[in-house]
């Protein structure tokens, strides 16, 4: 009988416990996902960005430069026109990484709360149809992503590591992948 | 005795191989040397132009396989496929109907940017040979020209696509 | 057989106006032609006939145009000016910049160097334009500048033209034993008409020239011409076409090697020391050479290439002194401040009286602004580059430049060796806006021959260099006010201006031991000349202690009072209920030649018809470098962007010489004045300049430009120029548009600072 209480006493909390260690998984991994080096190319619009202190915050990509028709440019200026393999090895010249290339507009980042990546995160219409060991996975090993924490001269790395992320994220998974929710949900 | 190699000794182990404009070359360079400078400076090949120096101007631009690239951050290591310069693009004998179109319309003032224009429009028309003027724009906006010759740049490129449509 | 063509000398008078006084051998050293610097250099069976023309015996008739090709056409339009009296095709000729020589002084540049209004044509004025004139020819300074190359020119290219025509028909007359006025001429060679009988050019040339020819013949007048008054397709075209290897970056030596240079960011500032060792460790590197002139501190690069040469300079440690002028934007805009609000400045026009005509208006019928307009930088897409020898003592200096003559003497300066040891080949320019007329180029490119052992070295810039060393269209800020009449007519303005002045940074830069003293026009350029008739009305400019290096800019002191002026005429306008373009129709009716321009853009630009409710027009006239200019810009707003959509310019040149060329160049001017309008400022930082590469220095691109639509229009009086005159009205044109659409005056540059262009 002391046995059935005490389990009660700890049945009832550890859900509770395992929302919050999710939620503060999630937190590091948002702070990767929303960074500049990532988030300038997740935009949802026609335009990746570009943003450092001397630019005085994110701005669209100059010089015309455009999504496309699958998010590698467009016909005569395509991403690869500019971005290569390598990081240009030049202060304000064209960072670079395999395929340089934007994310689809669905998987959007750009000025989106922890919630609404969150969701975009949990969702295989809106991630590429993948489960969240696919996701974690690909984090880990994508040379493209891989960039954002290796960006080159002059560009803040973003948090942590690839290697870093991709435990964060199995350990929210594992956690039941909490979200959070909006300040006005 | 002022050696251009300098007191060190020279390793040949930098020798890199392309194909620029249909010929096999070998070019002495370190692998991280940008094609640009490869090509201007020890290959000869003075076409593309050096503006910036960061793909922010457009006037170095090739195409690597067709596809529009600008040569002054590519480095000369990681080139992957066939080299076109403006030299090879067209002769004096047979200009390219870019080139033609170019000069019927008379576009260039100082022309330093205009090899790399003329090979952007290339790219441009090689895929869509009747490009809407928002079409030109989305292909043309890196390539900088300080003289602002841009009407007559998208009158040459549209010059060139009834050409083209013609044949 | 093979002669040389110099037996007799073959030279050639500079024009200039009616002698003014002078002393006697003042105007005998005036009168004394220059010597003709073709004549030295002439080969066996080339016959020189004057410093312009020279026609060998085996073909080739080459026409010397010692003016930089920055893309204004000089090329082909003064070649032209040559070939219509020398009856040549232009596809028969050559042309060659020539040597650097006092024979090619620019006599027109410094004709209109005089503070008063180009359209004053008084005998007072005349007089002293004829003065310059002369000190032009003391001076024999070889520029292309000022938008002059075509007036400075046009008679003496022309009579050259002439002269070696008349000399090959006499020529021909005695060999056939004619009357020489019986022959004609065509296509490079002479005809009898009697006999049918033709000798070419280059079979009569050595002979011809060999012969003094004291004729004077008389220039055709317009309506004979074949070339000049028509588009002739460009002679530089095909070259800049297919890529060629024309510009100064483009030049290969034997035996070359490449150079560059990083000189202290903090203008002026000088080097404390350096330490290149790991420099000196990379490959390819063969030299790291200390730069310690008074244009600039630093350090040189000698290497295998332009890369090893850039990665290099970036390796070597340097510990650099301040600025001397350490100023950052609130100390720049400060001293403006103090500047325009004193009265220590210099008045240009003072019509009228103003103080009164102030001094009881009433409050509602004041209008006054404030405009400021940052540091431009010129941004050439060629950059800073020149390529320079020195070898047994003797210098050569290839570099794309406006300035031979002064690169000559800065060079052979640098060097320690007598001008005539230096030789310039000055090649095609990427892009000039009045940014090579400095030597700094040259001088480093000198510094570092003298260090290679007699080897070719090429020093090109990087383009972080050559934005942060550049020398900028200064700061201003001027003060305007207006007092209306109860017609809503200006009845007074007040107009004070502020700048540091240009000539007094750049003189120390070719003259080390002189400095500029005296008023600066250049302040008020494009302020105080204007064809207004308002009863009171004074300009004052006044010169800001700014030690910041600067230079002339595309349109100089206009490109900036373009915008102060007509964006003030425009608030006027406003403010007196006057549509803009009436207001010039009361204001200039004096002046036919602006209402035939003003009158061309409205109707070209449907100025009073309907507009669409998300777009709007501003007008703006200027006259500038003896043309008048308006222009009429059109915007769209969508979305909180703003586009430009289009611009009219109708511009009256008086002659226009090559129209093709003629309209090129308003294109080329309008768009640039629209780029600084919209988007570029330098800023500074204890005596930095922030920008440095195009990712922050954005000029206009493809997708922004509006499309352009140019009127020529020829009823003036006096052949005007043309290389920047599109300049000065393109700003205000665009931000009376951006007023008209929004309600919203901006007065202060670029306006990128307060709407977001699509």
């Amino acid at each position: 009988m002391k046995r059935l209480i005490l389990l009660l006493f700890v049945a009832v909390p550890l859900p509770a416990l395992a929302q919050d260690a999710g939620l503060a998984e999630w937190q590091k991994i948002f702070e990767v996902f929303s960074h500049p080096r990532c988030a300038n190319c997740h935009t949802q619009d026609d335009h990746p960005r570009w943003s450092g202190a001397h630019y005085g915050g994110a701005r669209i990509h100059p010089f015309n430069v455009r999504r496309g028709p699958d998010g590698f440019g467009n016909t005569g200026l395509t991403c690869q026109t500019c971005h290569q393999e390598t990081n240009a090895e030049i202060l304000h010249g064209p960072p670079g990484a395999p395929e340089w290339h934007l994310a689809p507009a669905e998987m959007v980042w750009f000025e989106k709360s922890s919630a609404e990546i969150c969701a975009q995160i949990k969702d295989p219409a809106r991630n590429g149809g993948m489960n969240l060991e696919e996701v974690a996975v690909h984090v880990r090993d994508d040379a493209l992503v891989a960039w954002g924490w290796a960006p080159g001269p002059g560009r803040e790395p973003a948090p942590g590591s690839a290697q870093e992320t991709f435990a964060a994220l199995e350990r929210w998974a594992g956690l039941g992948a909490p979200c959070p929710q909006d300040a006005d949900e | 005795m002022f050696s251009i190699y300098g007191a060190k000794p020279y390793l040949k182990a930098h020798e890199m191989r392309l194909t620029v404009n249909g010929k096999a070359i070998r070019i002495d360079a370190e692998p991280e040397m940008p094609l640009l400078w490869a090509l201007r400076d020890l290959a000869g090949i003075k076409g593309p132009k050096f503006g910036c120096g960061i793909a922010a101007c457009g006037a170095c631009t090739v195409l690597v396989d067709g596809a529009a690239v600008r040569s002054c951050v590519l480095p000369v290591g990681q080139v992957d496929g066939e080299v076109t310069t403006i030299e090879g693009i067209g002769s004096s004998e047979a200009l390219h109907p870019v080139q033609q179109a170019w000069i019927d319309e008379q576009v260039a003032q100082c022309g330093y940017c205009q090899a790399g224009q003329i090979m952007s429009a290339v790219a441009l028309l090689n895929e869509i040979p009747a490009p809407s003027d928002e079409e030109i724009d989305r292909a043309m906006g890196g390539n900088l020209c300080r003289c602002a010759t841009y009407p007559r740049i998208r009158a040459a490129i549209k010059r060139a696509s009834d050409t083209s449509a013609e044949t | 057989m093979s002669r040389a063509g110099r037996i007799t000398r073959r030279v050639f008078l500079g024009t200039a106006g009616a002698a003014a006084a002078g002393l006697a051998v003042g105007y005998y050293f005036y009168r004394r032609p220059f010597p003709n610097p073709l004549e030295a250099r002439a080969a066996d069976g080339e016959a020189v006939f004057s410093p312009f023309v020279k026609i060998a015996a085996d073909g080739p008739i080459t026409i010397i145009v010692p003016r930089a090709e920055m893309g204004q056409g000089v090329t082909t339009t003064l070649a032209a000016l040559v070939a219509e009296e020398l009856d040549v095709r232009l596809d028969q000729i050559a042309v060659e910049h020539g040597p650097a020589a006092s024979a090619y002084a620019n006599i027109g540049m410094l004709q209109d160097a005089v503070p008063f209004p180009r359209f004053d044509d008084s005998a007072m004025v005349e007089m002293l334009r004829s003065g310059m004139g002369i000190v032009g020819k003391f001076l024999a300074i070889q520029g292309t500048g000022g938008s002059s190359s075509a007036i400075d020119a046009f008679e003496r290219m022309r009579h050259a033209g002439a002269l070696a025509r008349e000399a090959l028909k006499a020529e021909a007359a005695r060999r056939w034993n004619v009357e020489a006025s019986g022959l004609t001429t065509a296509s490079a060679a002479v005809t009898n008409p009697a006999t049918g009988e033709e000798l070419s050019y280059a079979e009569l040339a050595v002979d011809a020239a060999s012969v003094a020819y004291s004729g004077e013949p008389g220039l055709r007048p317009a309506s004979e011409w074949k070339l000049l008054g028509r588009a002739q397709p460009r002679l530089d075209i095909e070259a800049k076409s297919t890529g060629a290897p024309i510009f100064g970056i483009d030049v290969d030596l034997p035996d070359m090697v490449y150079g560059t240079v990083r000189m202290n960011p903090a203008l002026g500032g000088r080097m404390r020391g350096f330490d290149a060792a790991a420099a000196e460790a990379m490959p390819g590197v063969l030299k790291i050479v200390e730069i310690d002139t008074h244009l600039g501190h630093g350090v040189g690069i000698i290497a295998r290439s332009t890369w090893h040469a850039f990665r290099a300079a970036e390796a070597v440690a340097i510990e650099w002194e301040e600025a001397p002028a350490a100023l950052d934007d609130a100390a720049v805009w400060e001293r403006l401040e103090q500047a325009v609000s004193g009265n220590d400045g210099s008045t240009f026009r003072d019509d009228g009286d103003v103080d009164t005509a102030f001094a009881d208006a009433p409050r509602e019928r004041i209008v006054e602004a404030e405009y400021r307009v940052p540091f431009l930088a010129h941004a050439t897409l060629e950059p800073m580059n020149a390529t320079a020898r020195f070898r047994d003592g003797n210098l050569h200096v290839w570099a794309p430049n406006q300035a031979p003559t002064l690169l000559r003497m800065a060079c052979a300066r640098e060097a320690g060796i007598d001008q005539d040891r230096c030789t310039i080949h000055t090649t095609s320019l990427g892009g000039g806006f009045g940014r090579r007329l400095e030597t700094d180029y040259a001088v480093y490119a000198t510094r570092l021959a003298m260090e290679a052992g007699g080897r070719p070295v090429k020093v090109t810039w990087t383009r972080e260099e050559d934005t942060t060393h550049d020398t900028y269209r200064p700061a201003a800020i001027g003060r305007f006010k207006a007092r209306l009449g109860a017609d809503g007519l200006p009845q007074a303005l007040d107009m004070k201006i502020a700048s540091p002045s240009i000539i007094a940074s750049m003189l120390p830069r070719l003259y080390p031991s002189l400095s500029a003293m005296g008023a600066d026009a250049a302040i008020v350029d494009g302020s105080y000349n204007q064809p207004y008739t308002i009863p009171d009305y004074r300009v004052a400019g006044i010169k800001a202690d700014i030690g910041l290096p600067l230079g002339f800019w595309r349109s100089v002191g206009n490109s900036y009072n373009g915008f102060f002026h007509e964006a003030f005429m425009d608030e006027v306008a406003t403010a007196g209920g006057v549509d803009p373009v009436e207001l010039r129709r009361r204001l200039m009716a004096n002046y036919p030649t602006a209402l035939g321009v003003v009158e061309k853009v409205a109707e070209m630009a449907d100025w009073s018809g309907e507009t669409a409710p998300n777009r709007a027009k501003g007008f703006a006239f200027a006259t500038s470098f003896g043309s008048w200019v308006a222009e009429i810009v059109e915007v769209s707003e969508d979305s909180g962007r703003i586009r430009v959509e289009n611009i009219w310019v109708a511009a009256d040149v008086g002659t226009a010489l090559d129209p093709g060329i003629v309209e090129a160049q308003l294109m080329s001017g309008a768009l640039f004045g629209l780029s600084a309008a919209m988007f570029e400022e330098i800023n500074f930082d204890a005596g930095r300049a922030v920008q440095t590469n195009f990712h922050d220095y954005e000029p206009l691109r493809i997708h922004q430009s509006p499309k352009v639509e140019i009127a020529i229009l020829q009823a003036a009086a006096k052949m005007g120029g043309v290389g920047e005159v599109g300049t000065p009205p393109a700003a205000p044109a665009l931000a009376n548009a951006i007023f008209a659409l929004t309600g919203e005056r901006i007065r202060r540059l670029p306006l990128a600072r307060e709407v977001v262009f699509a």
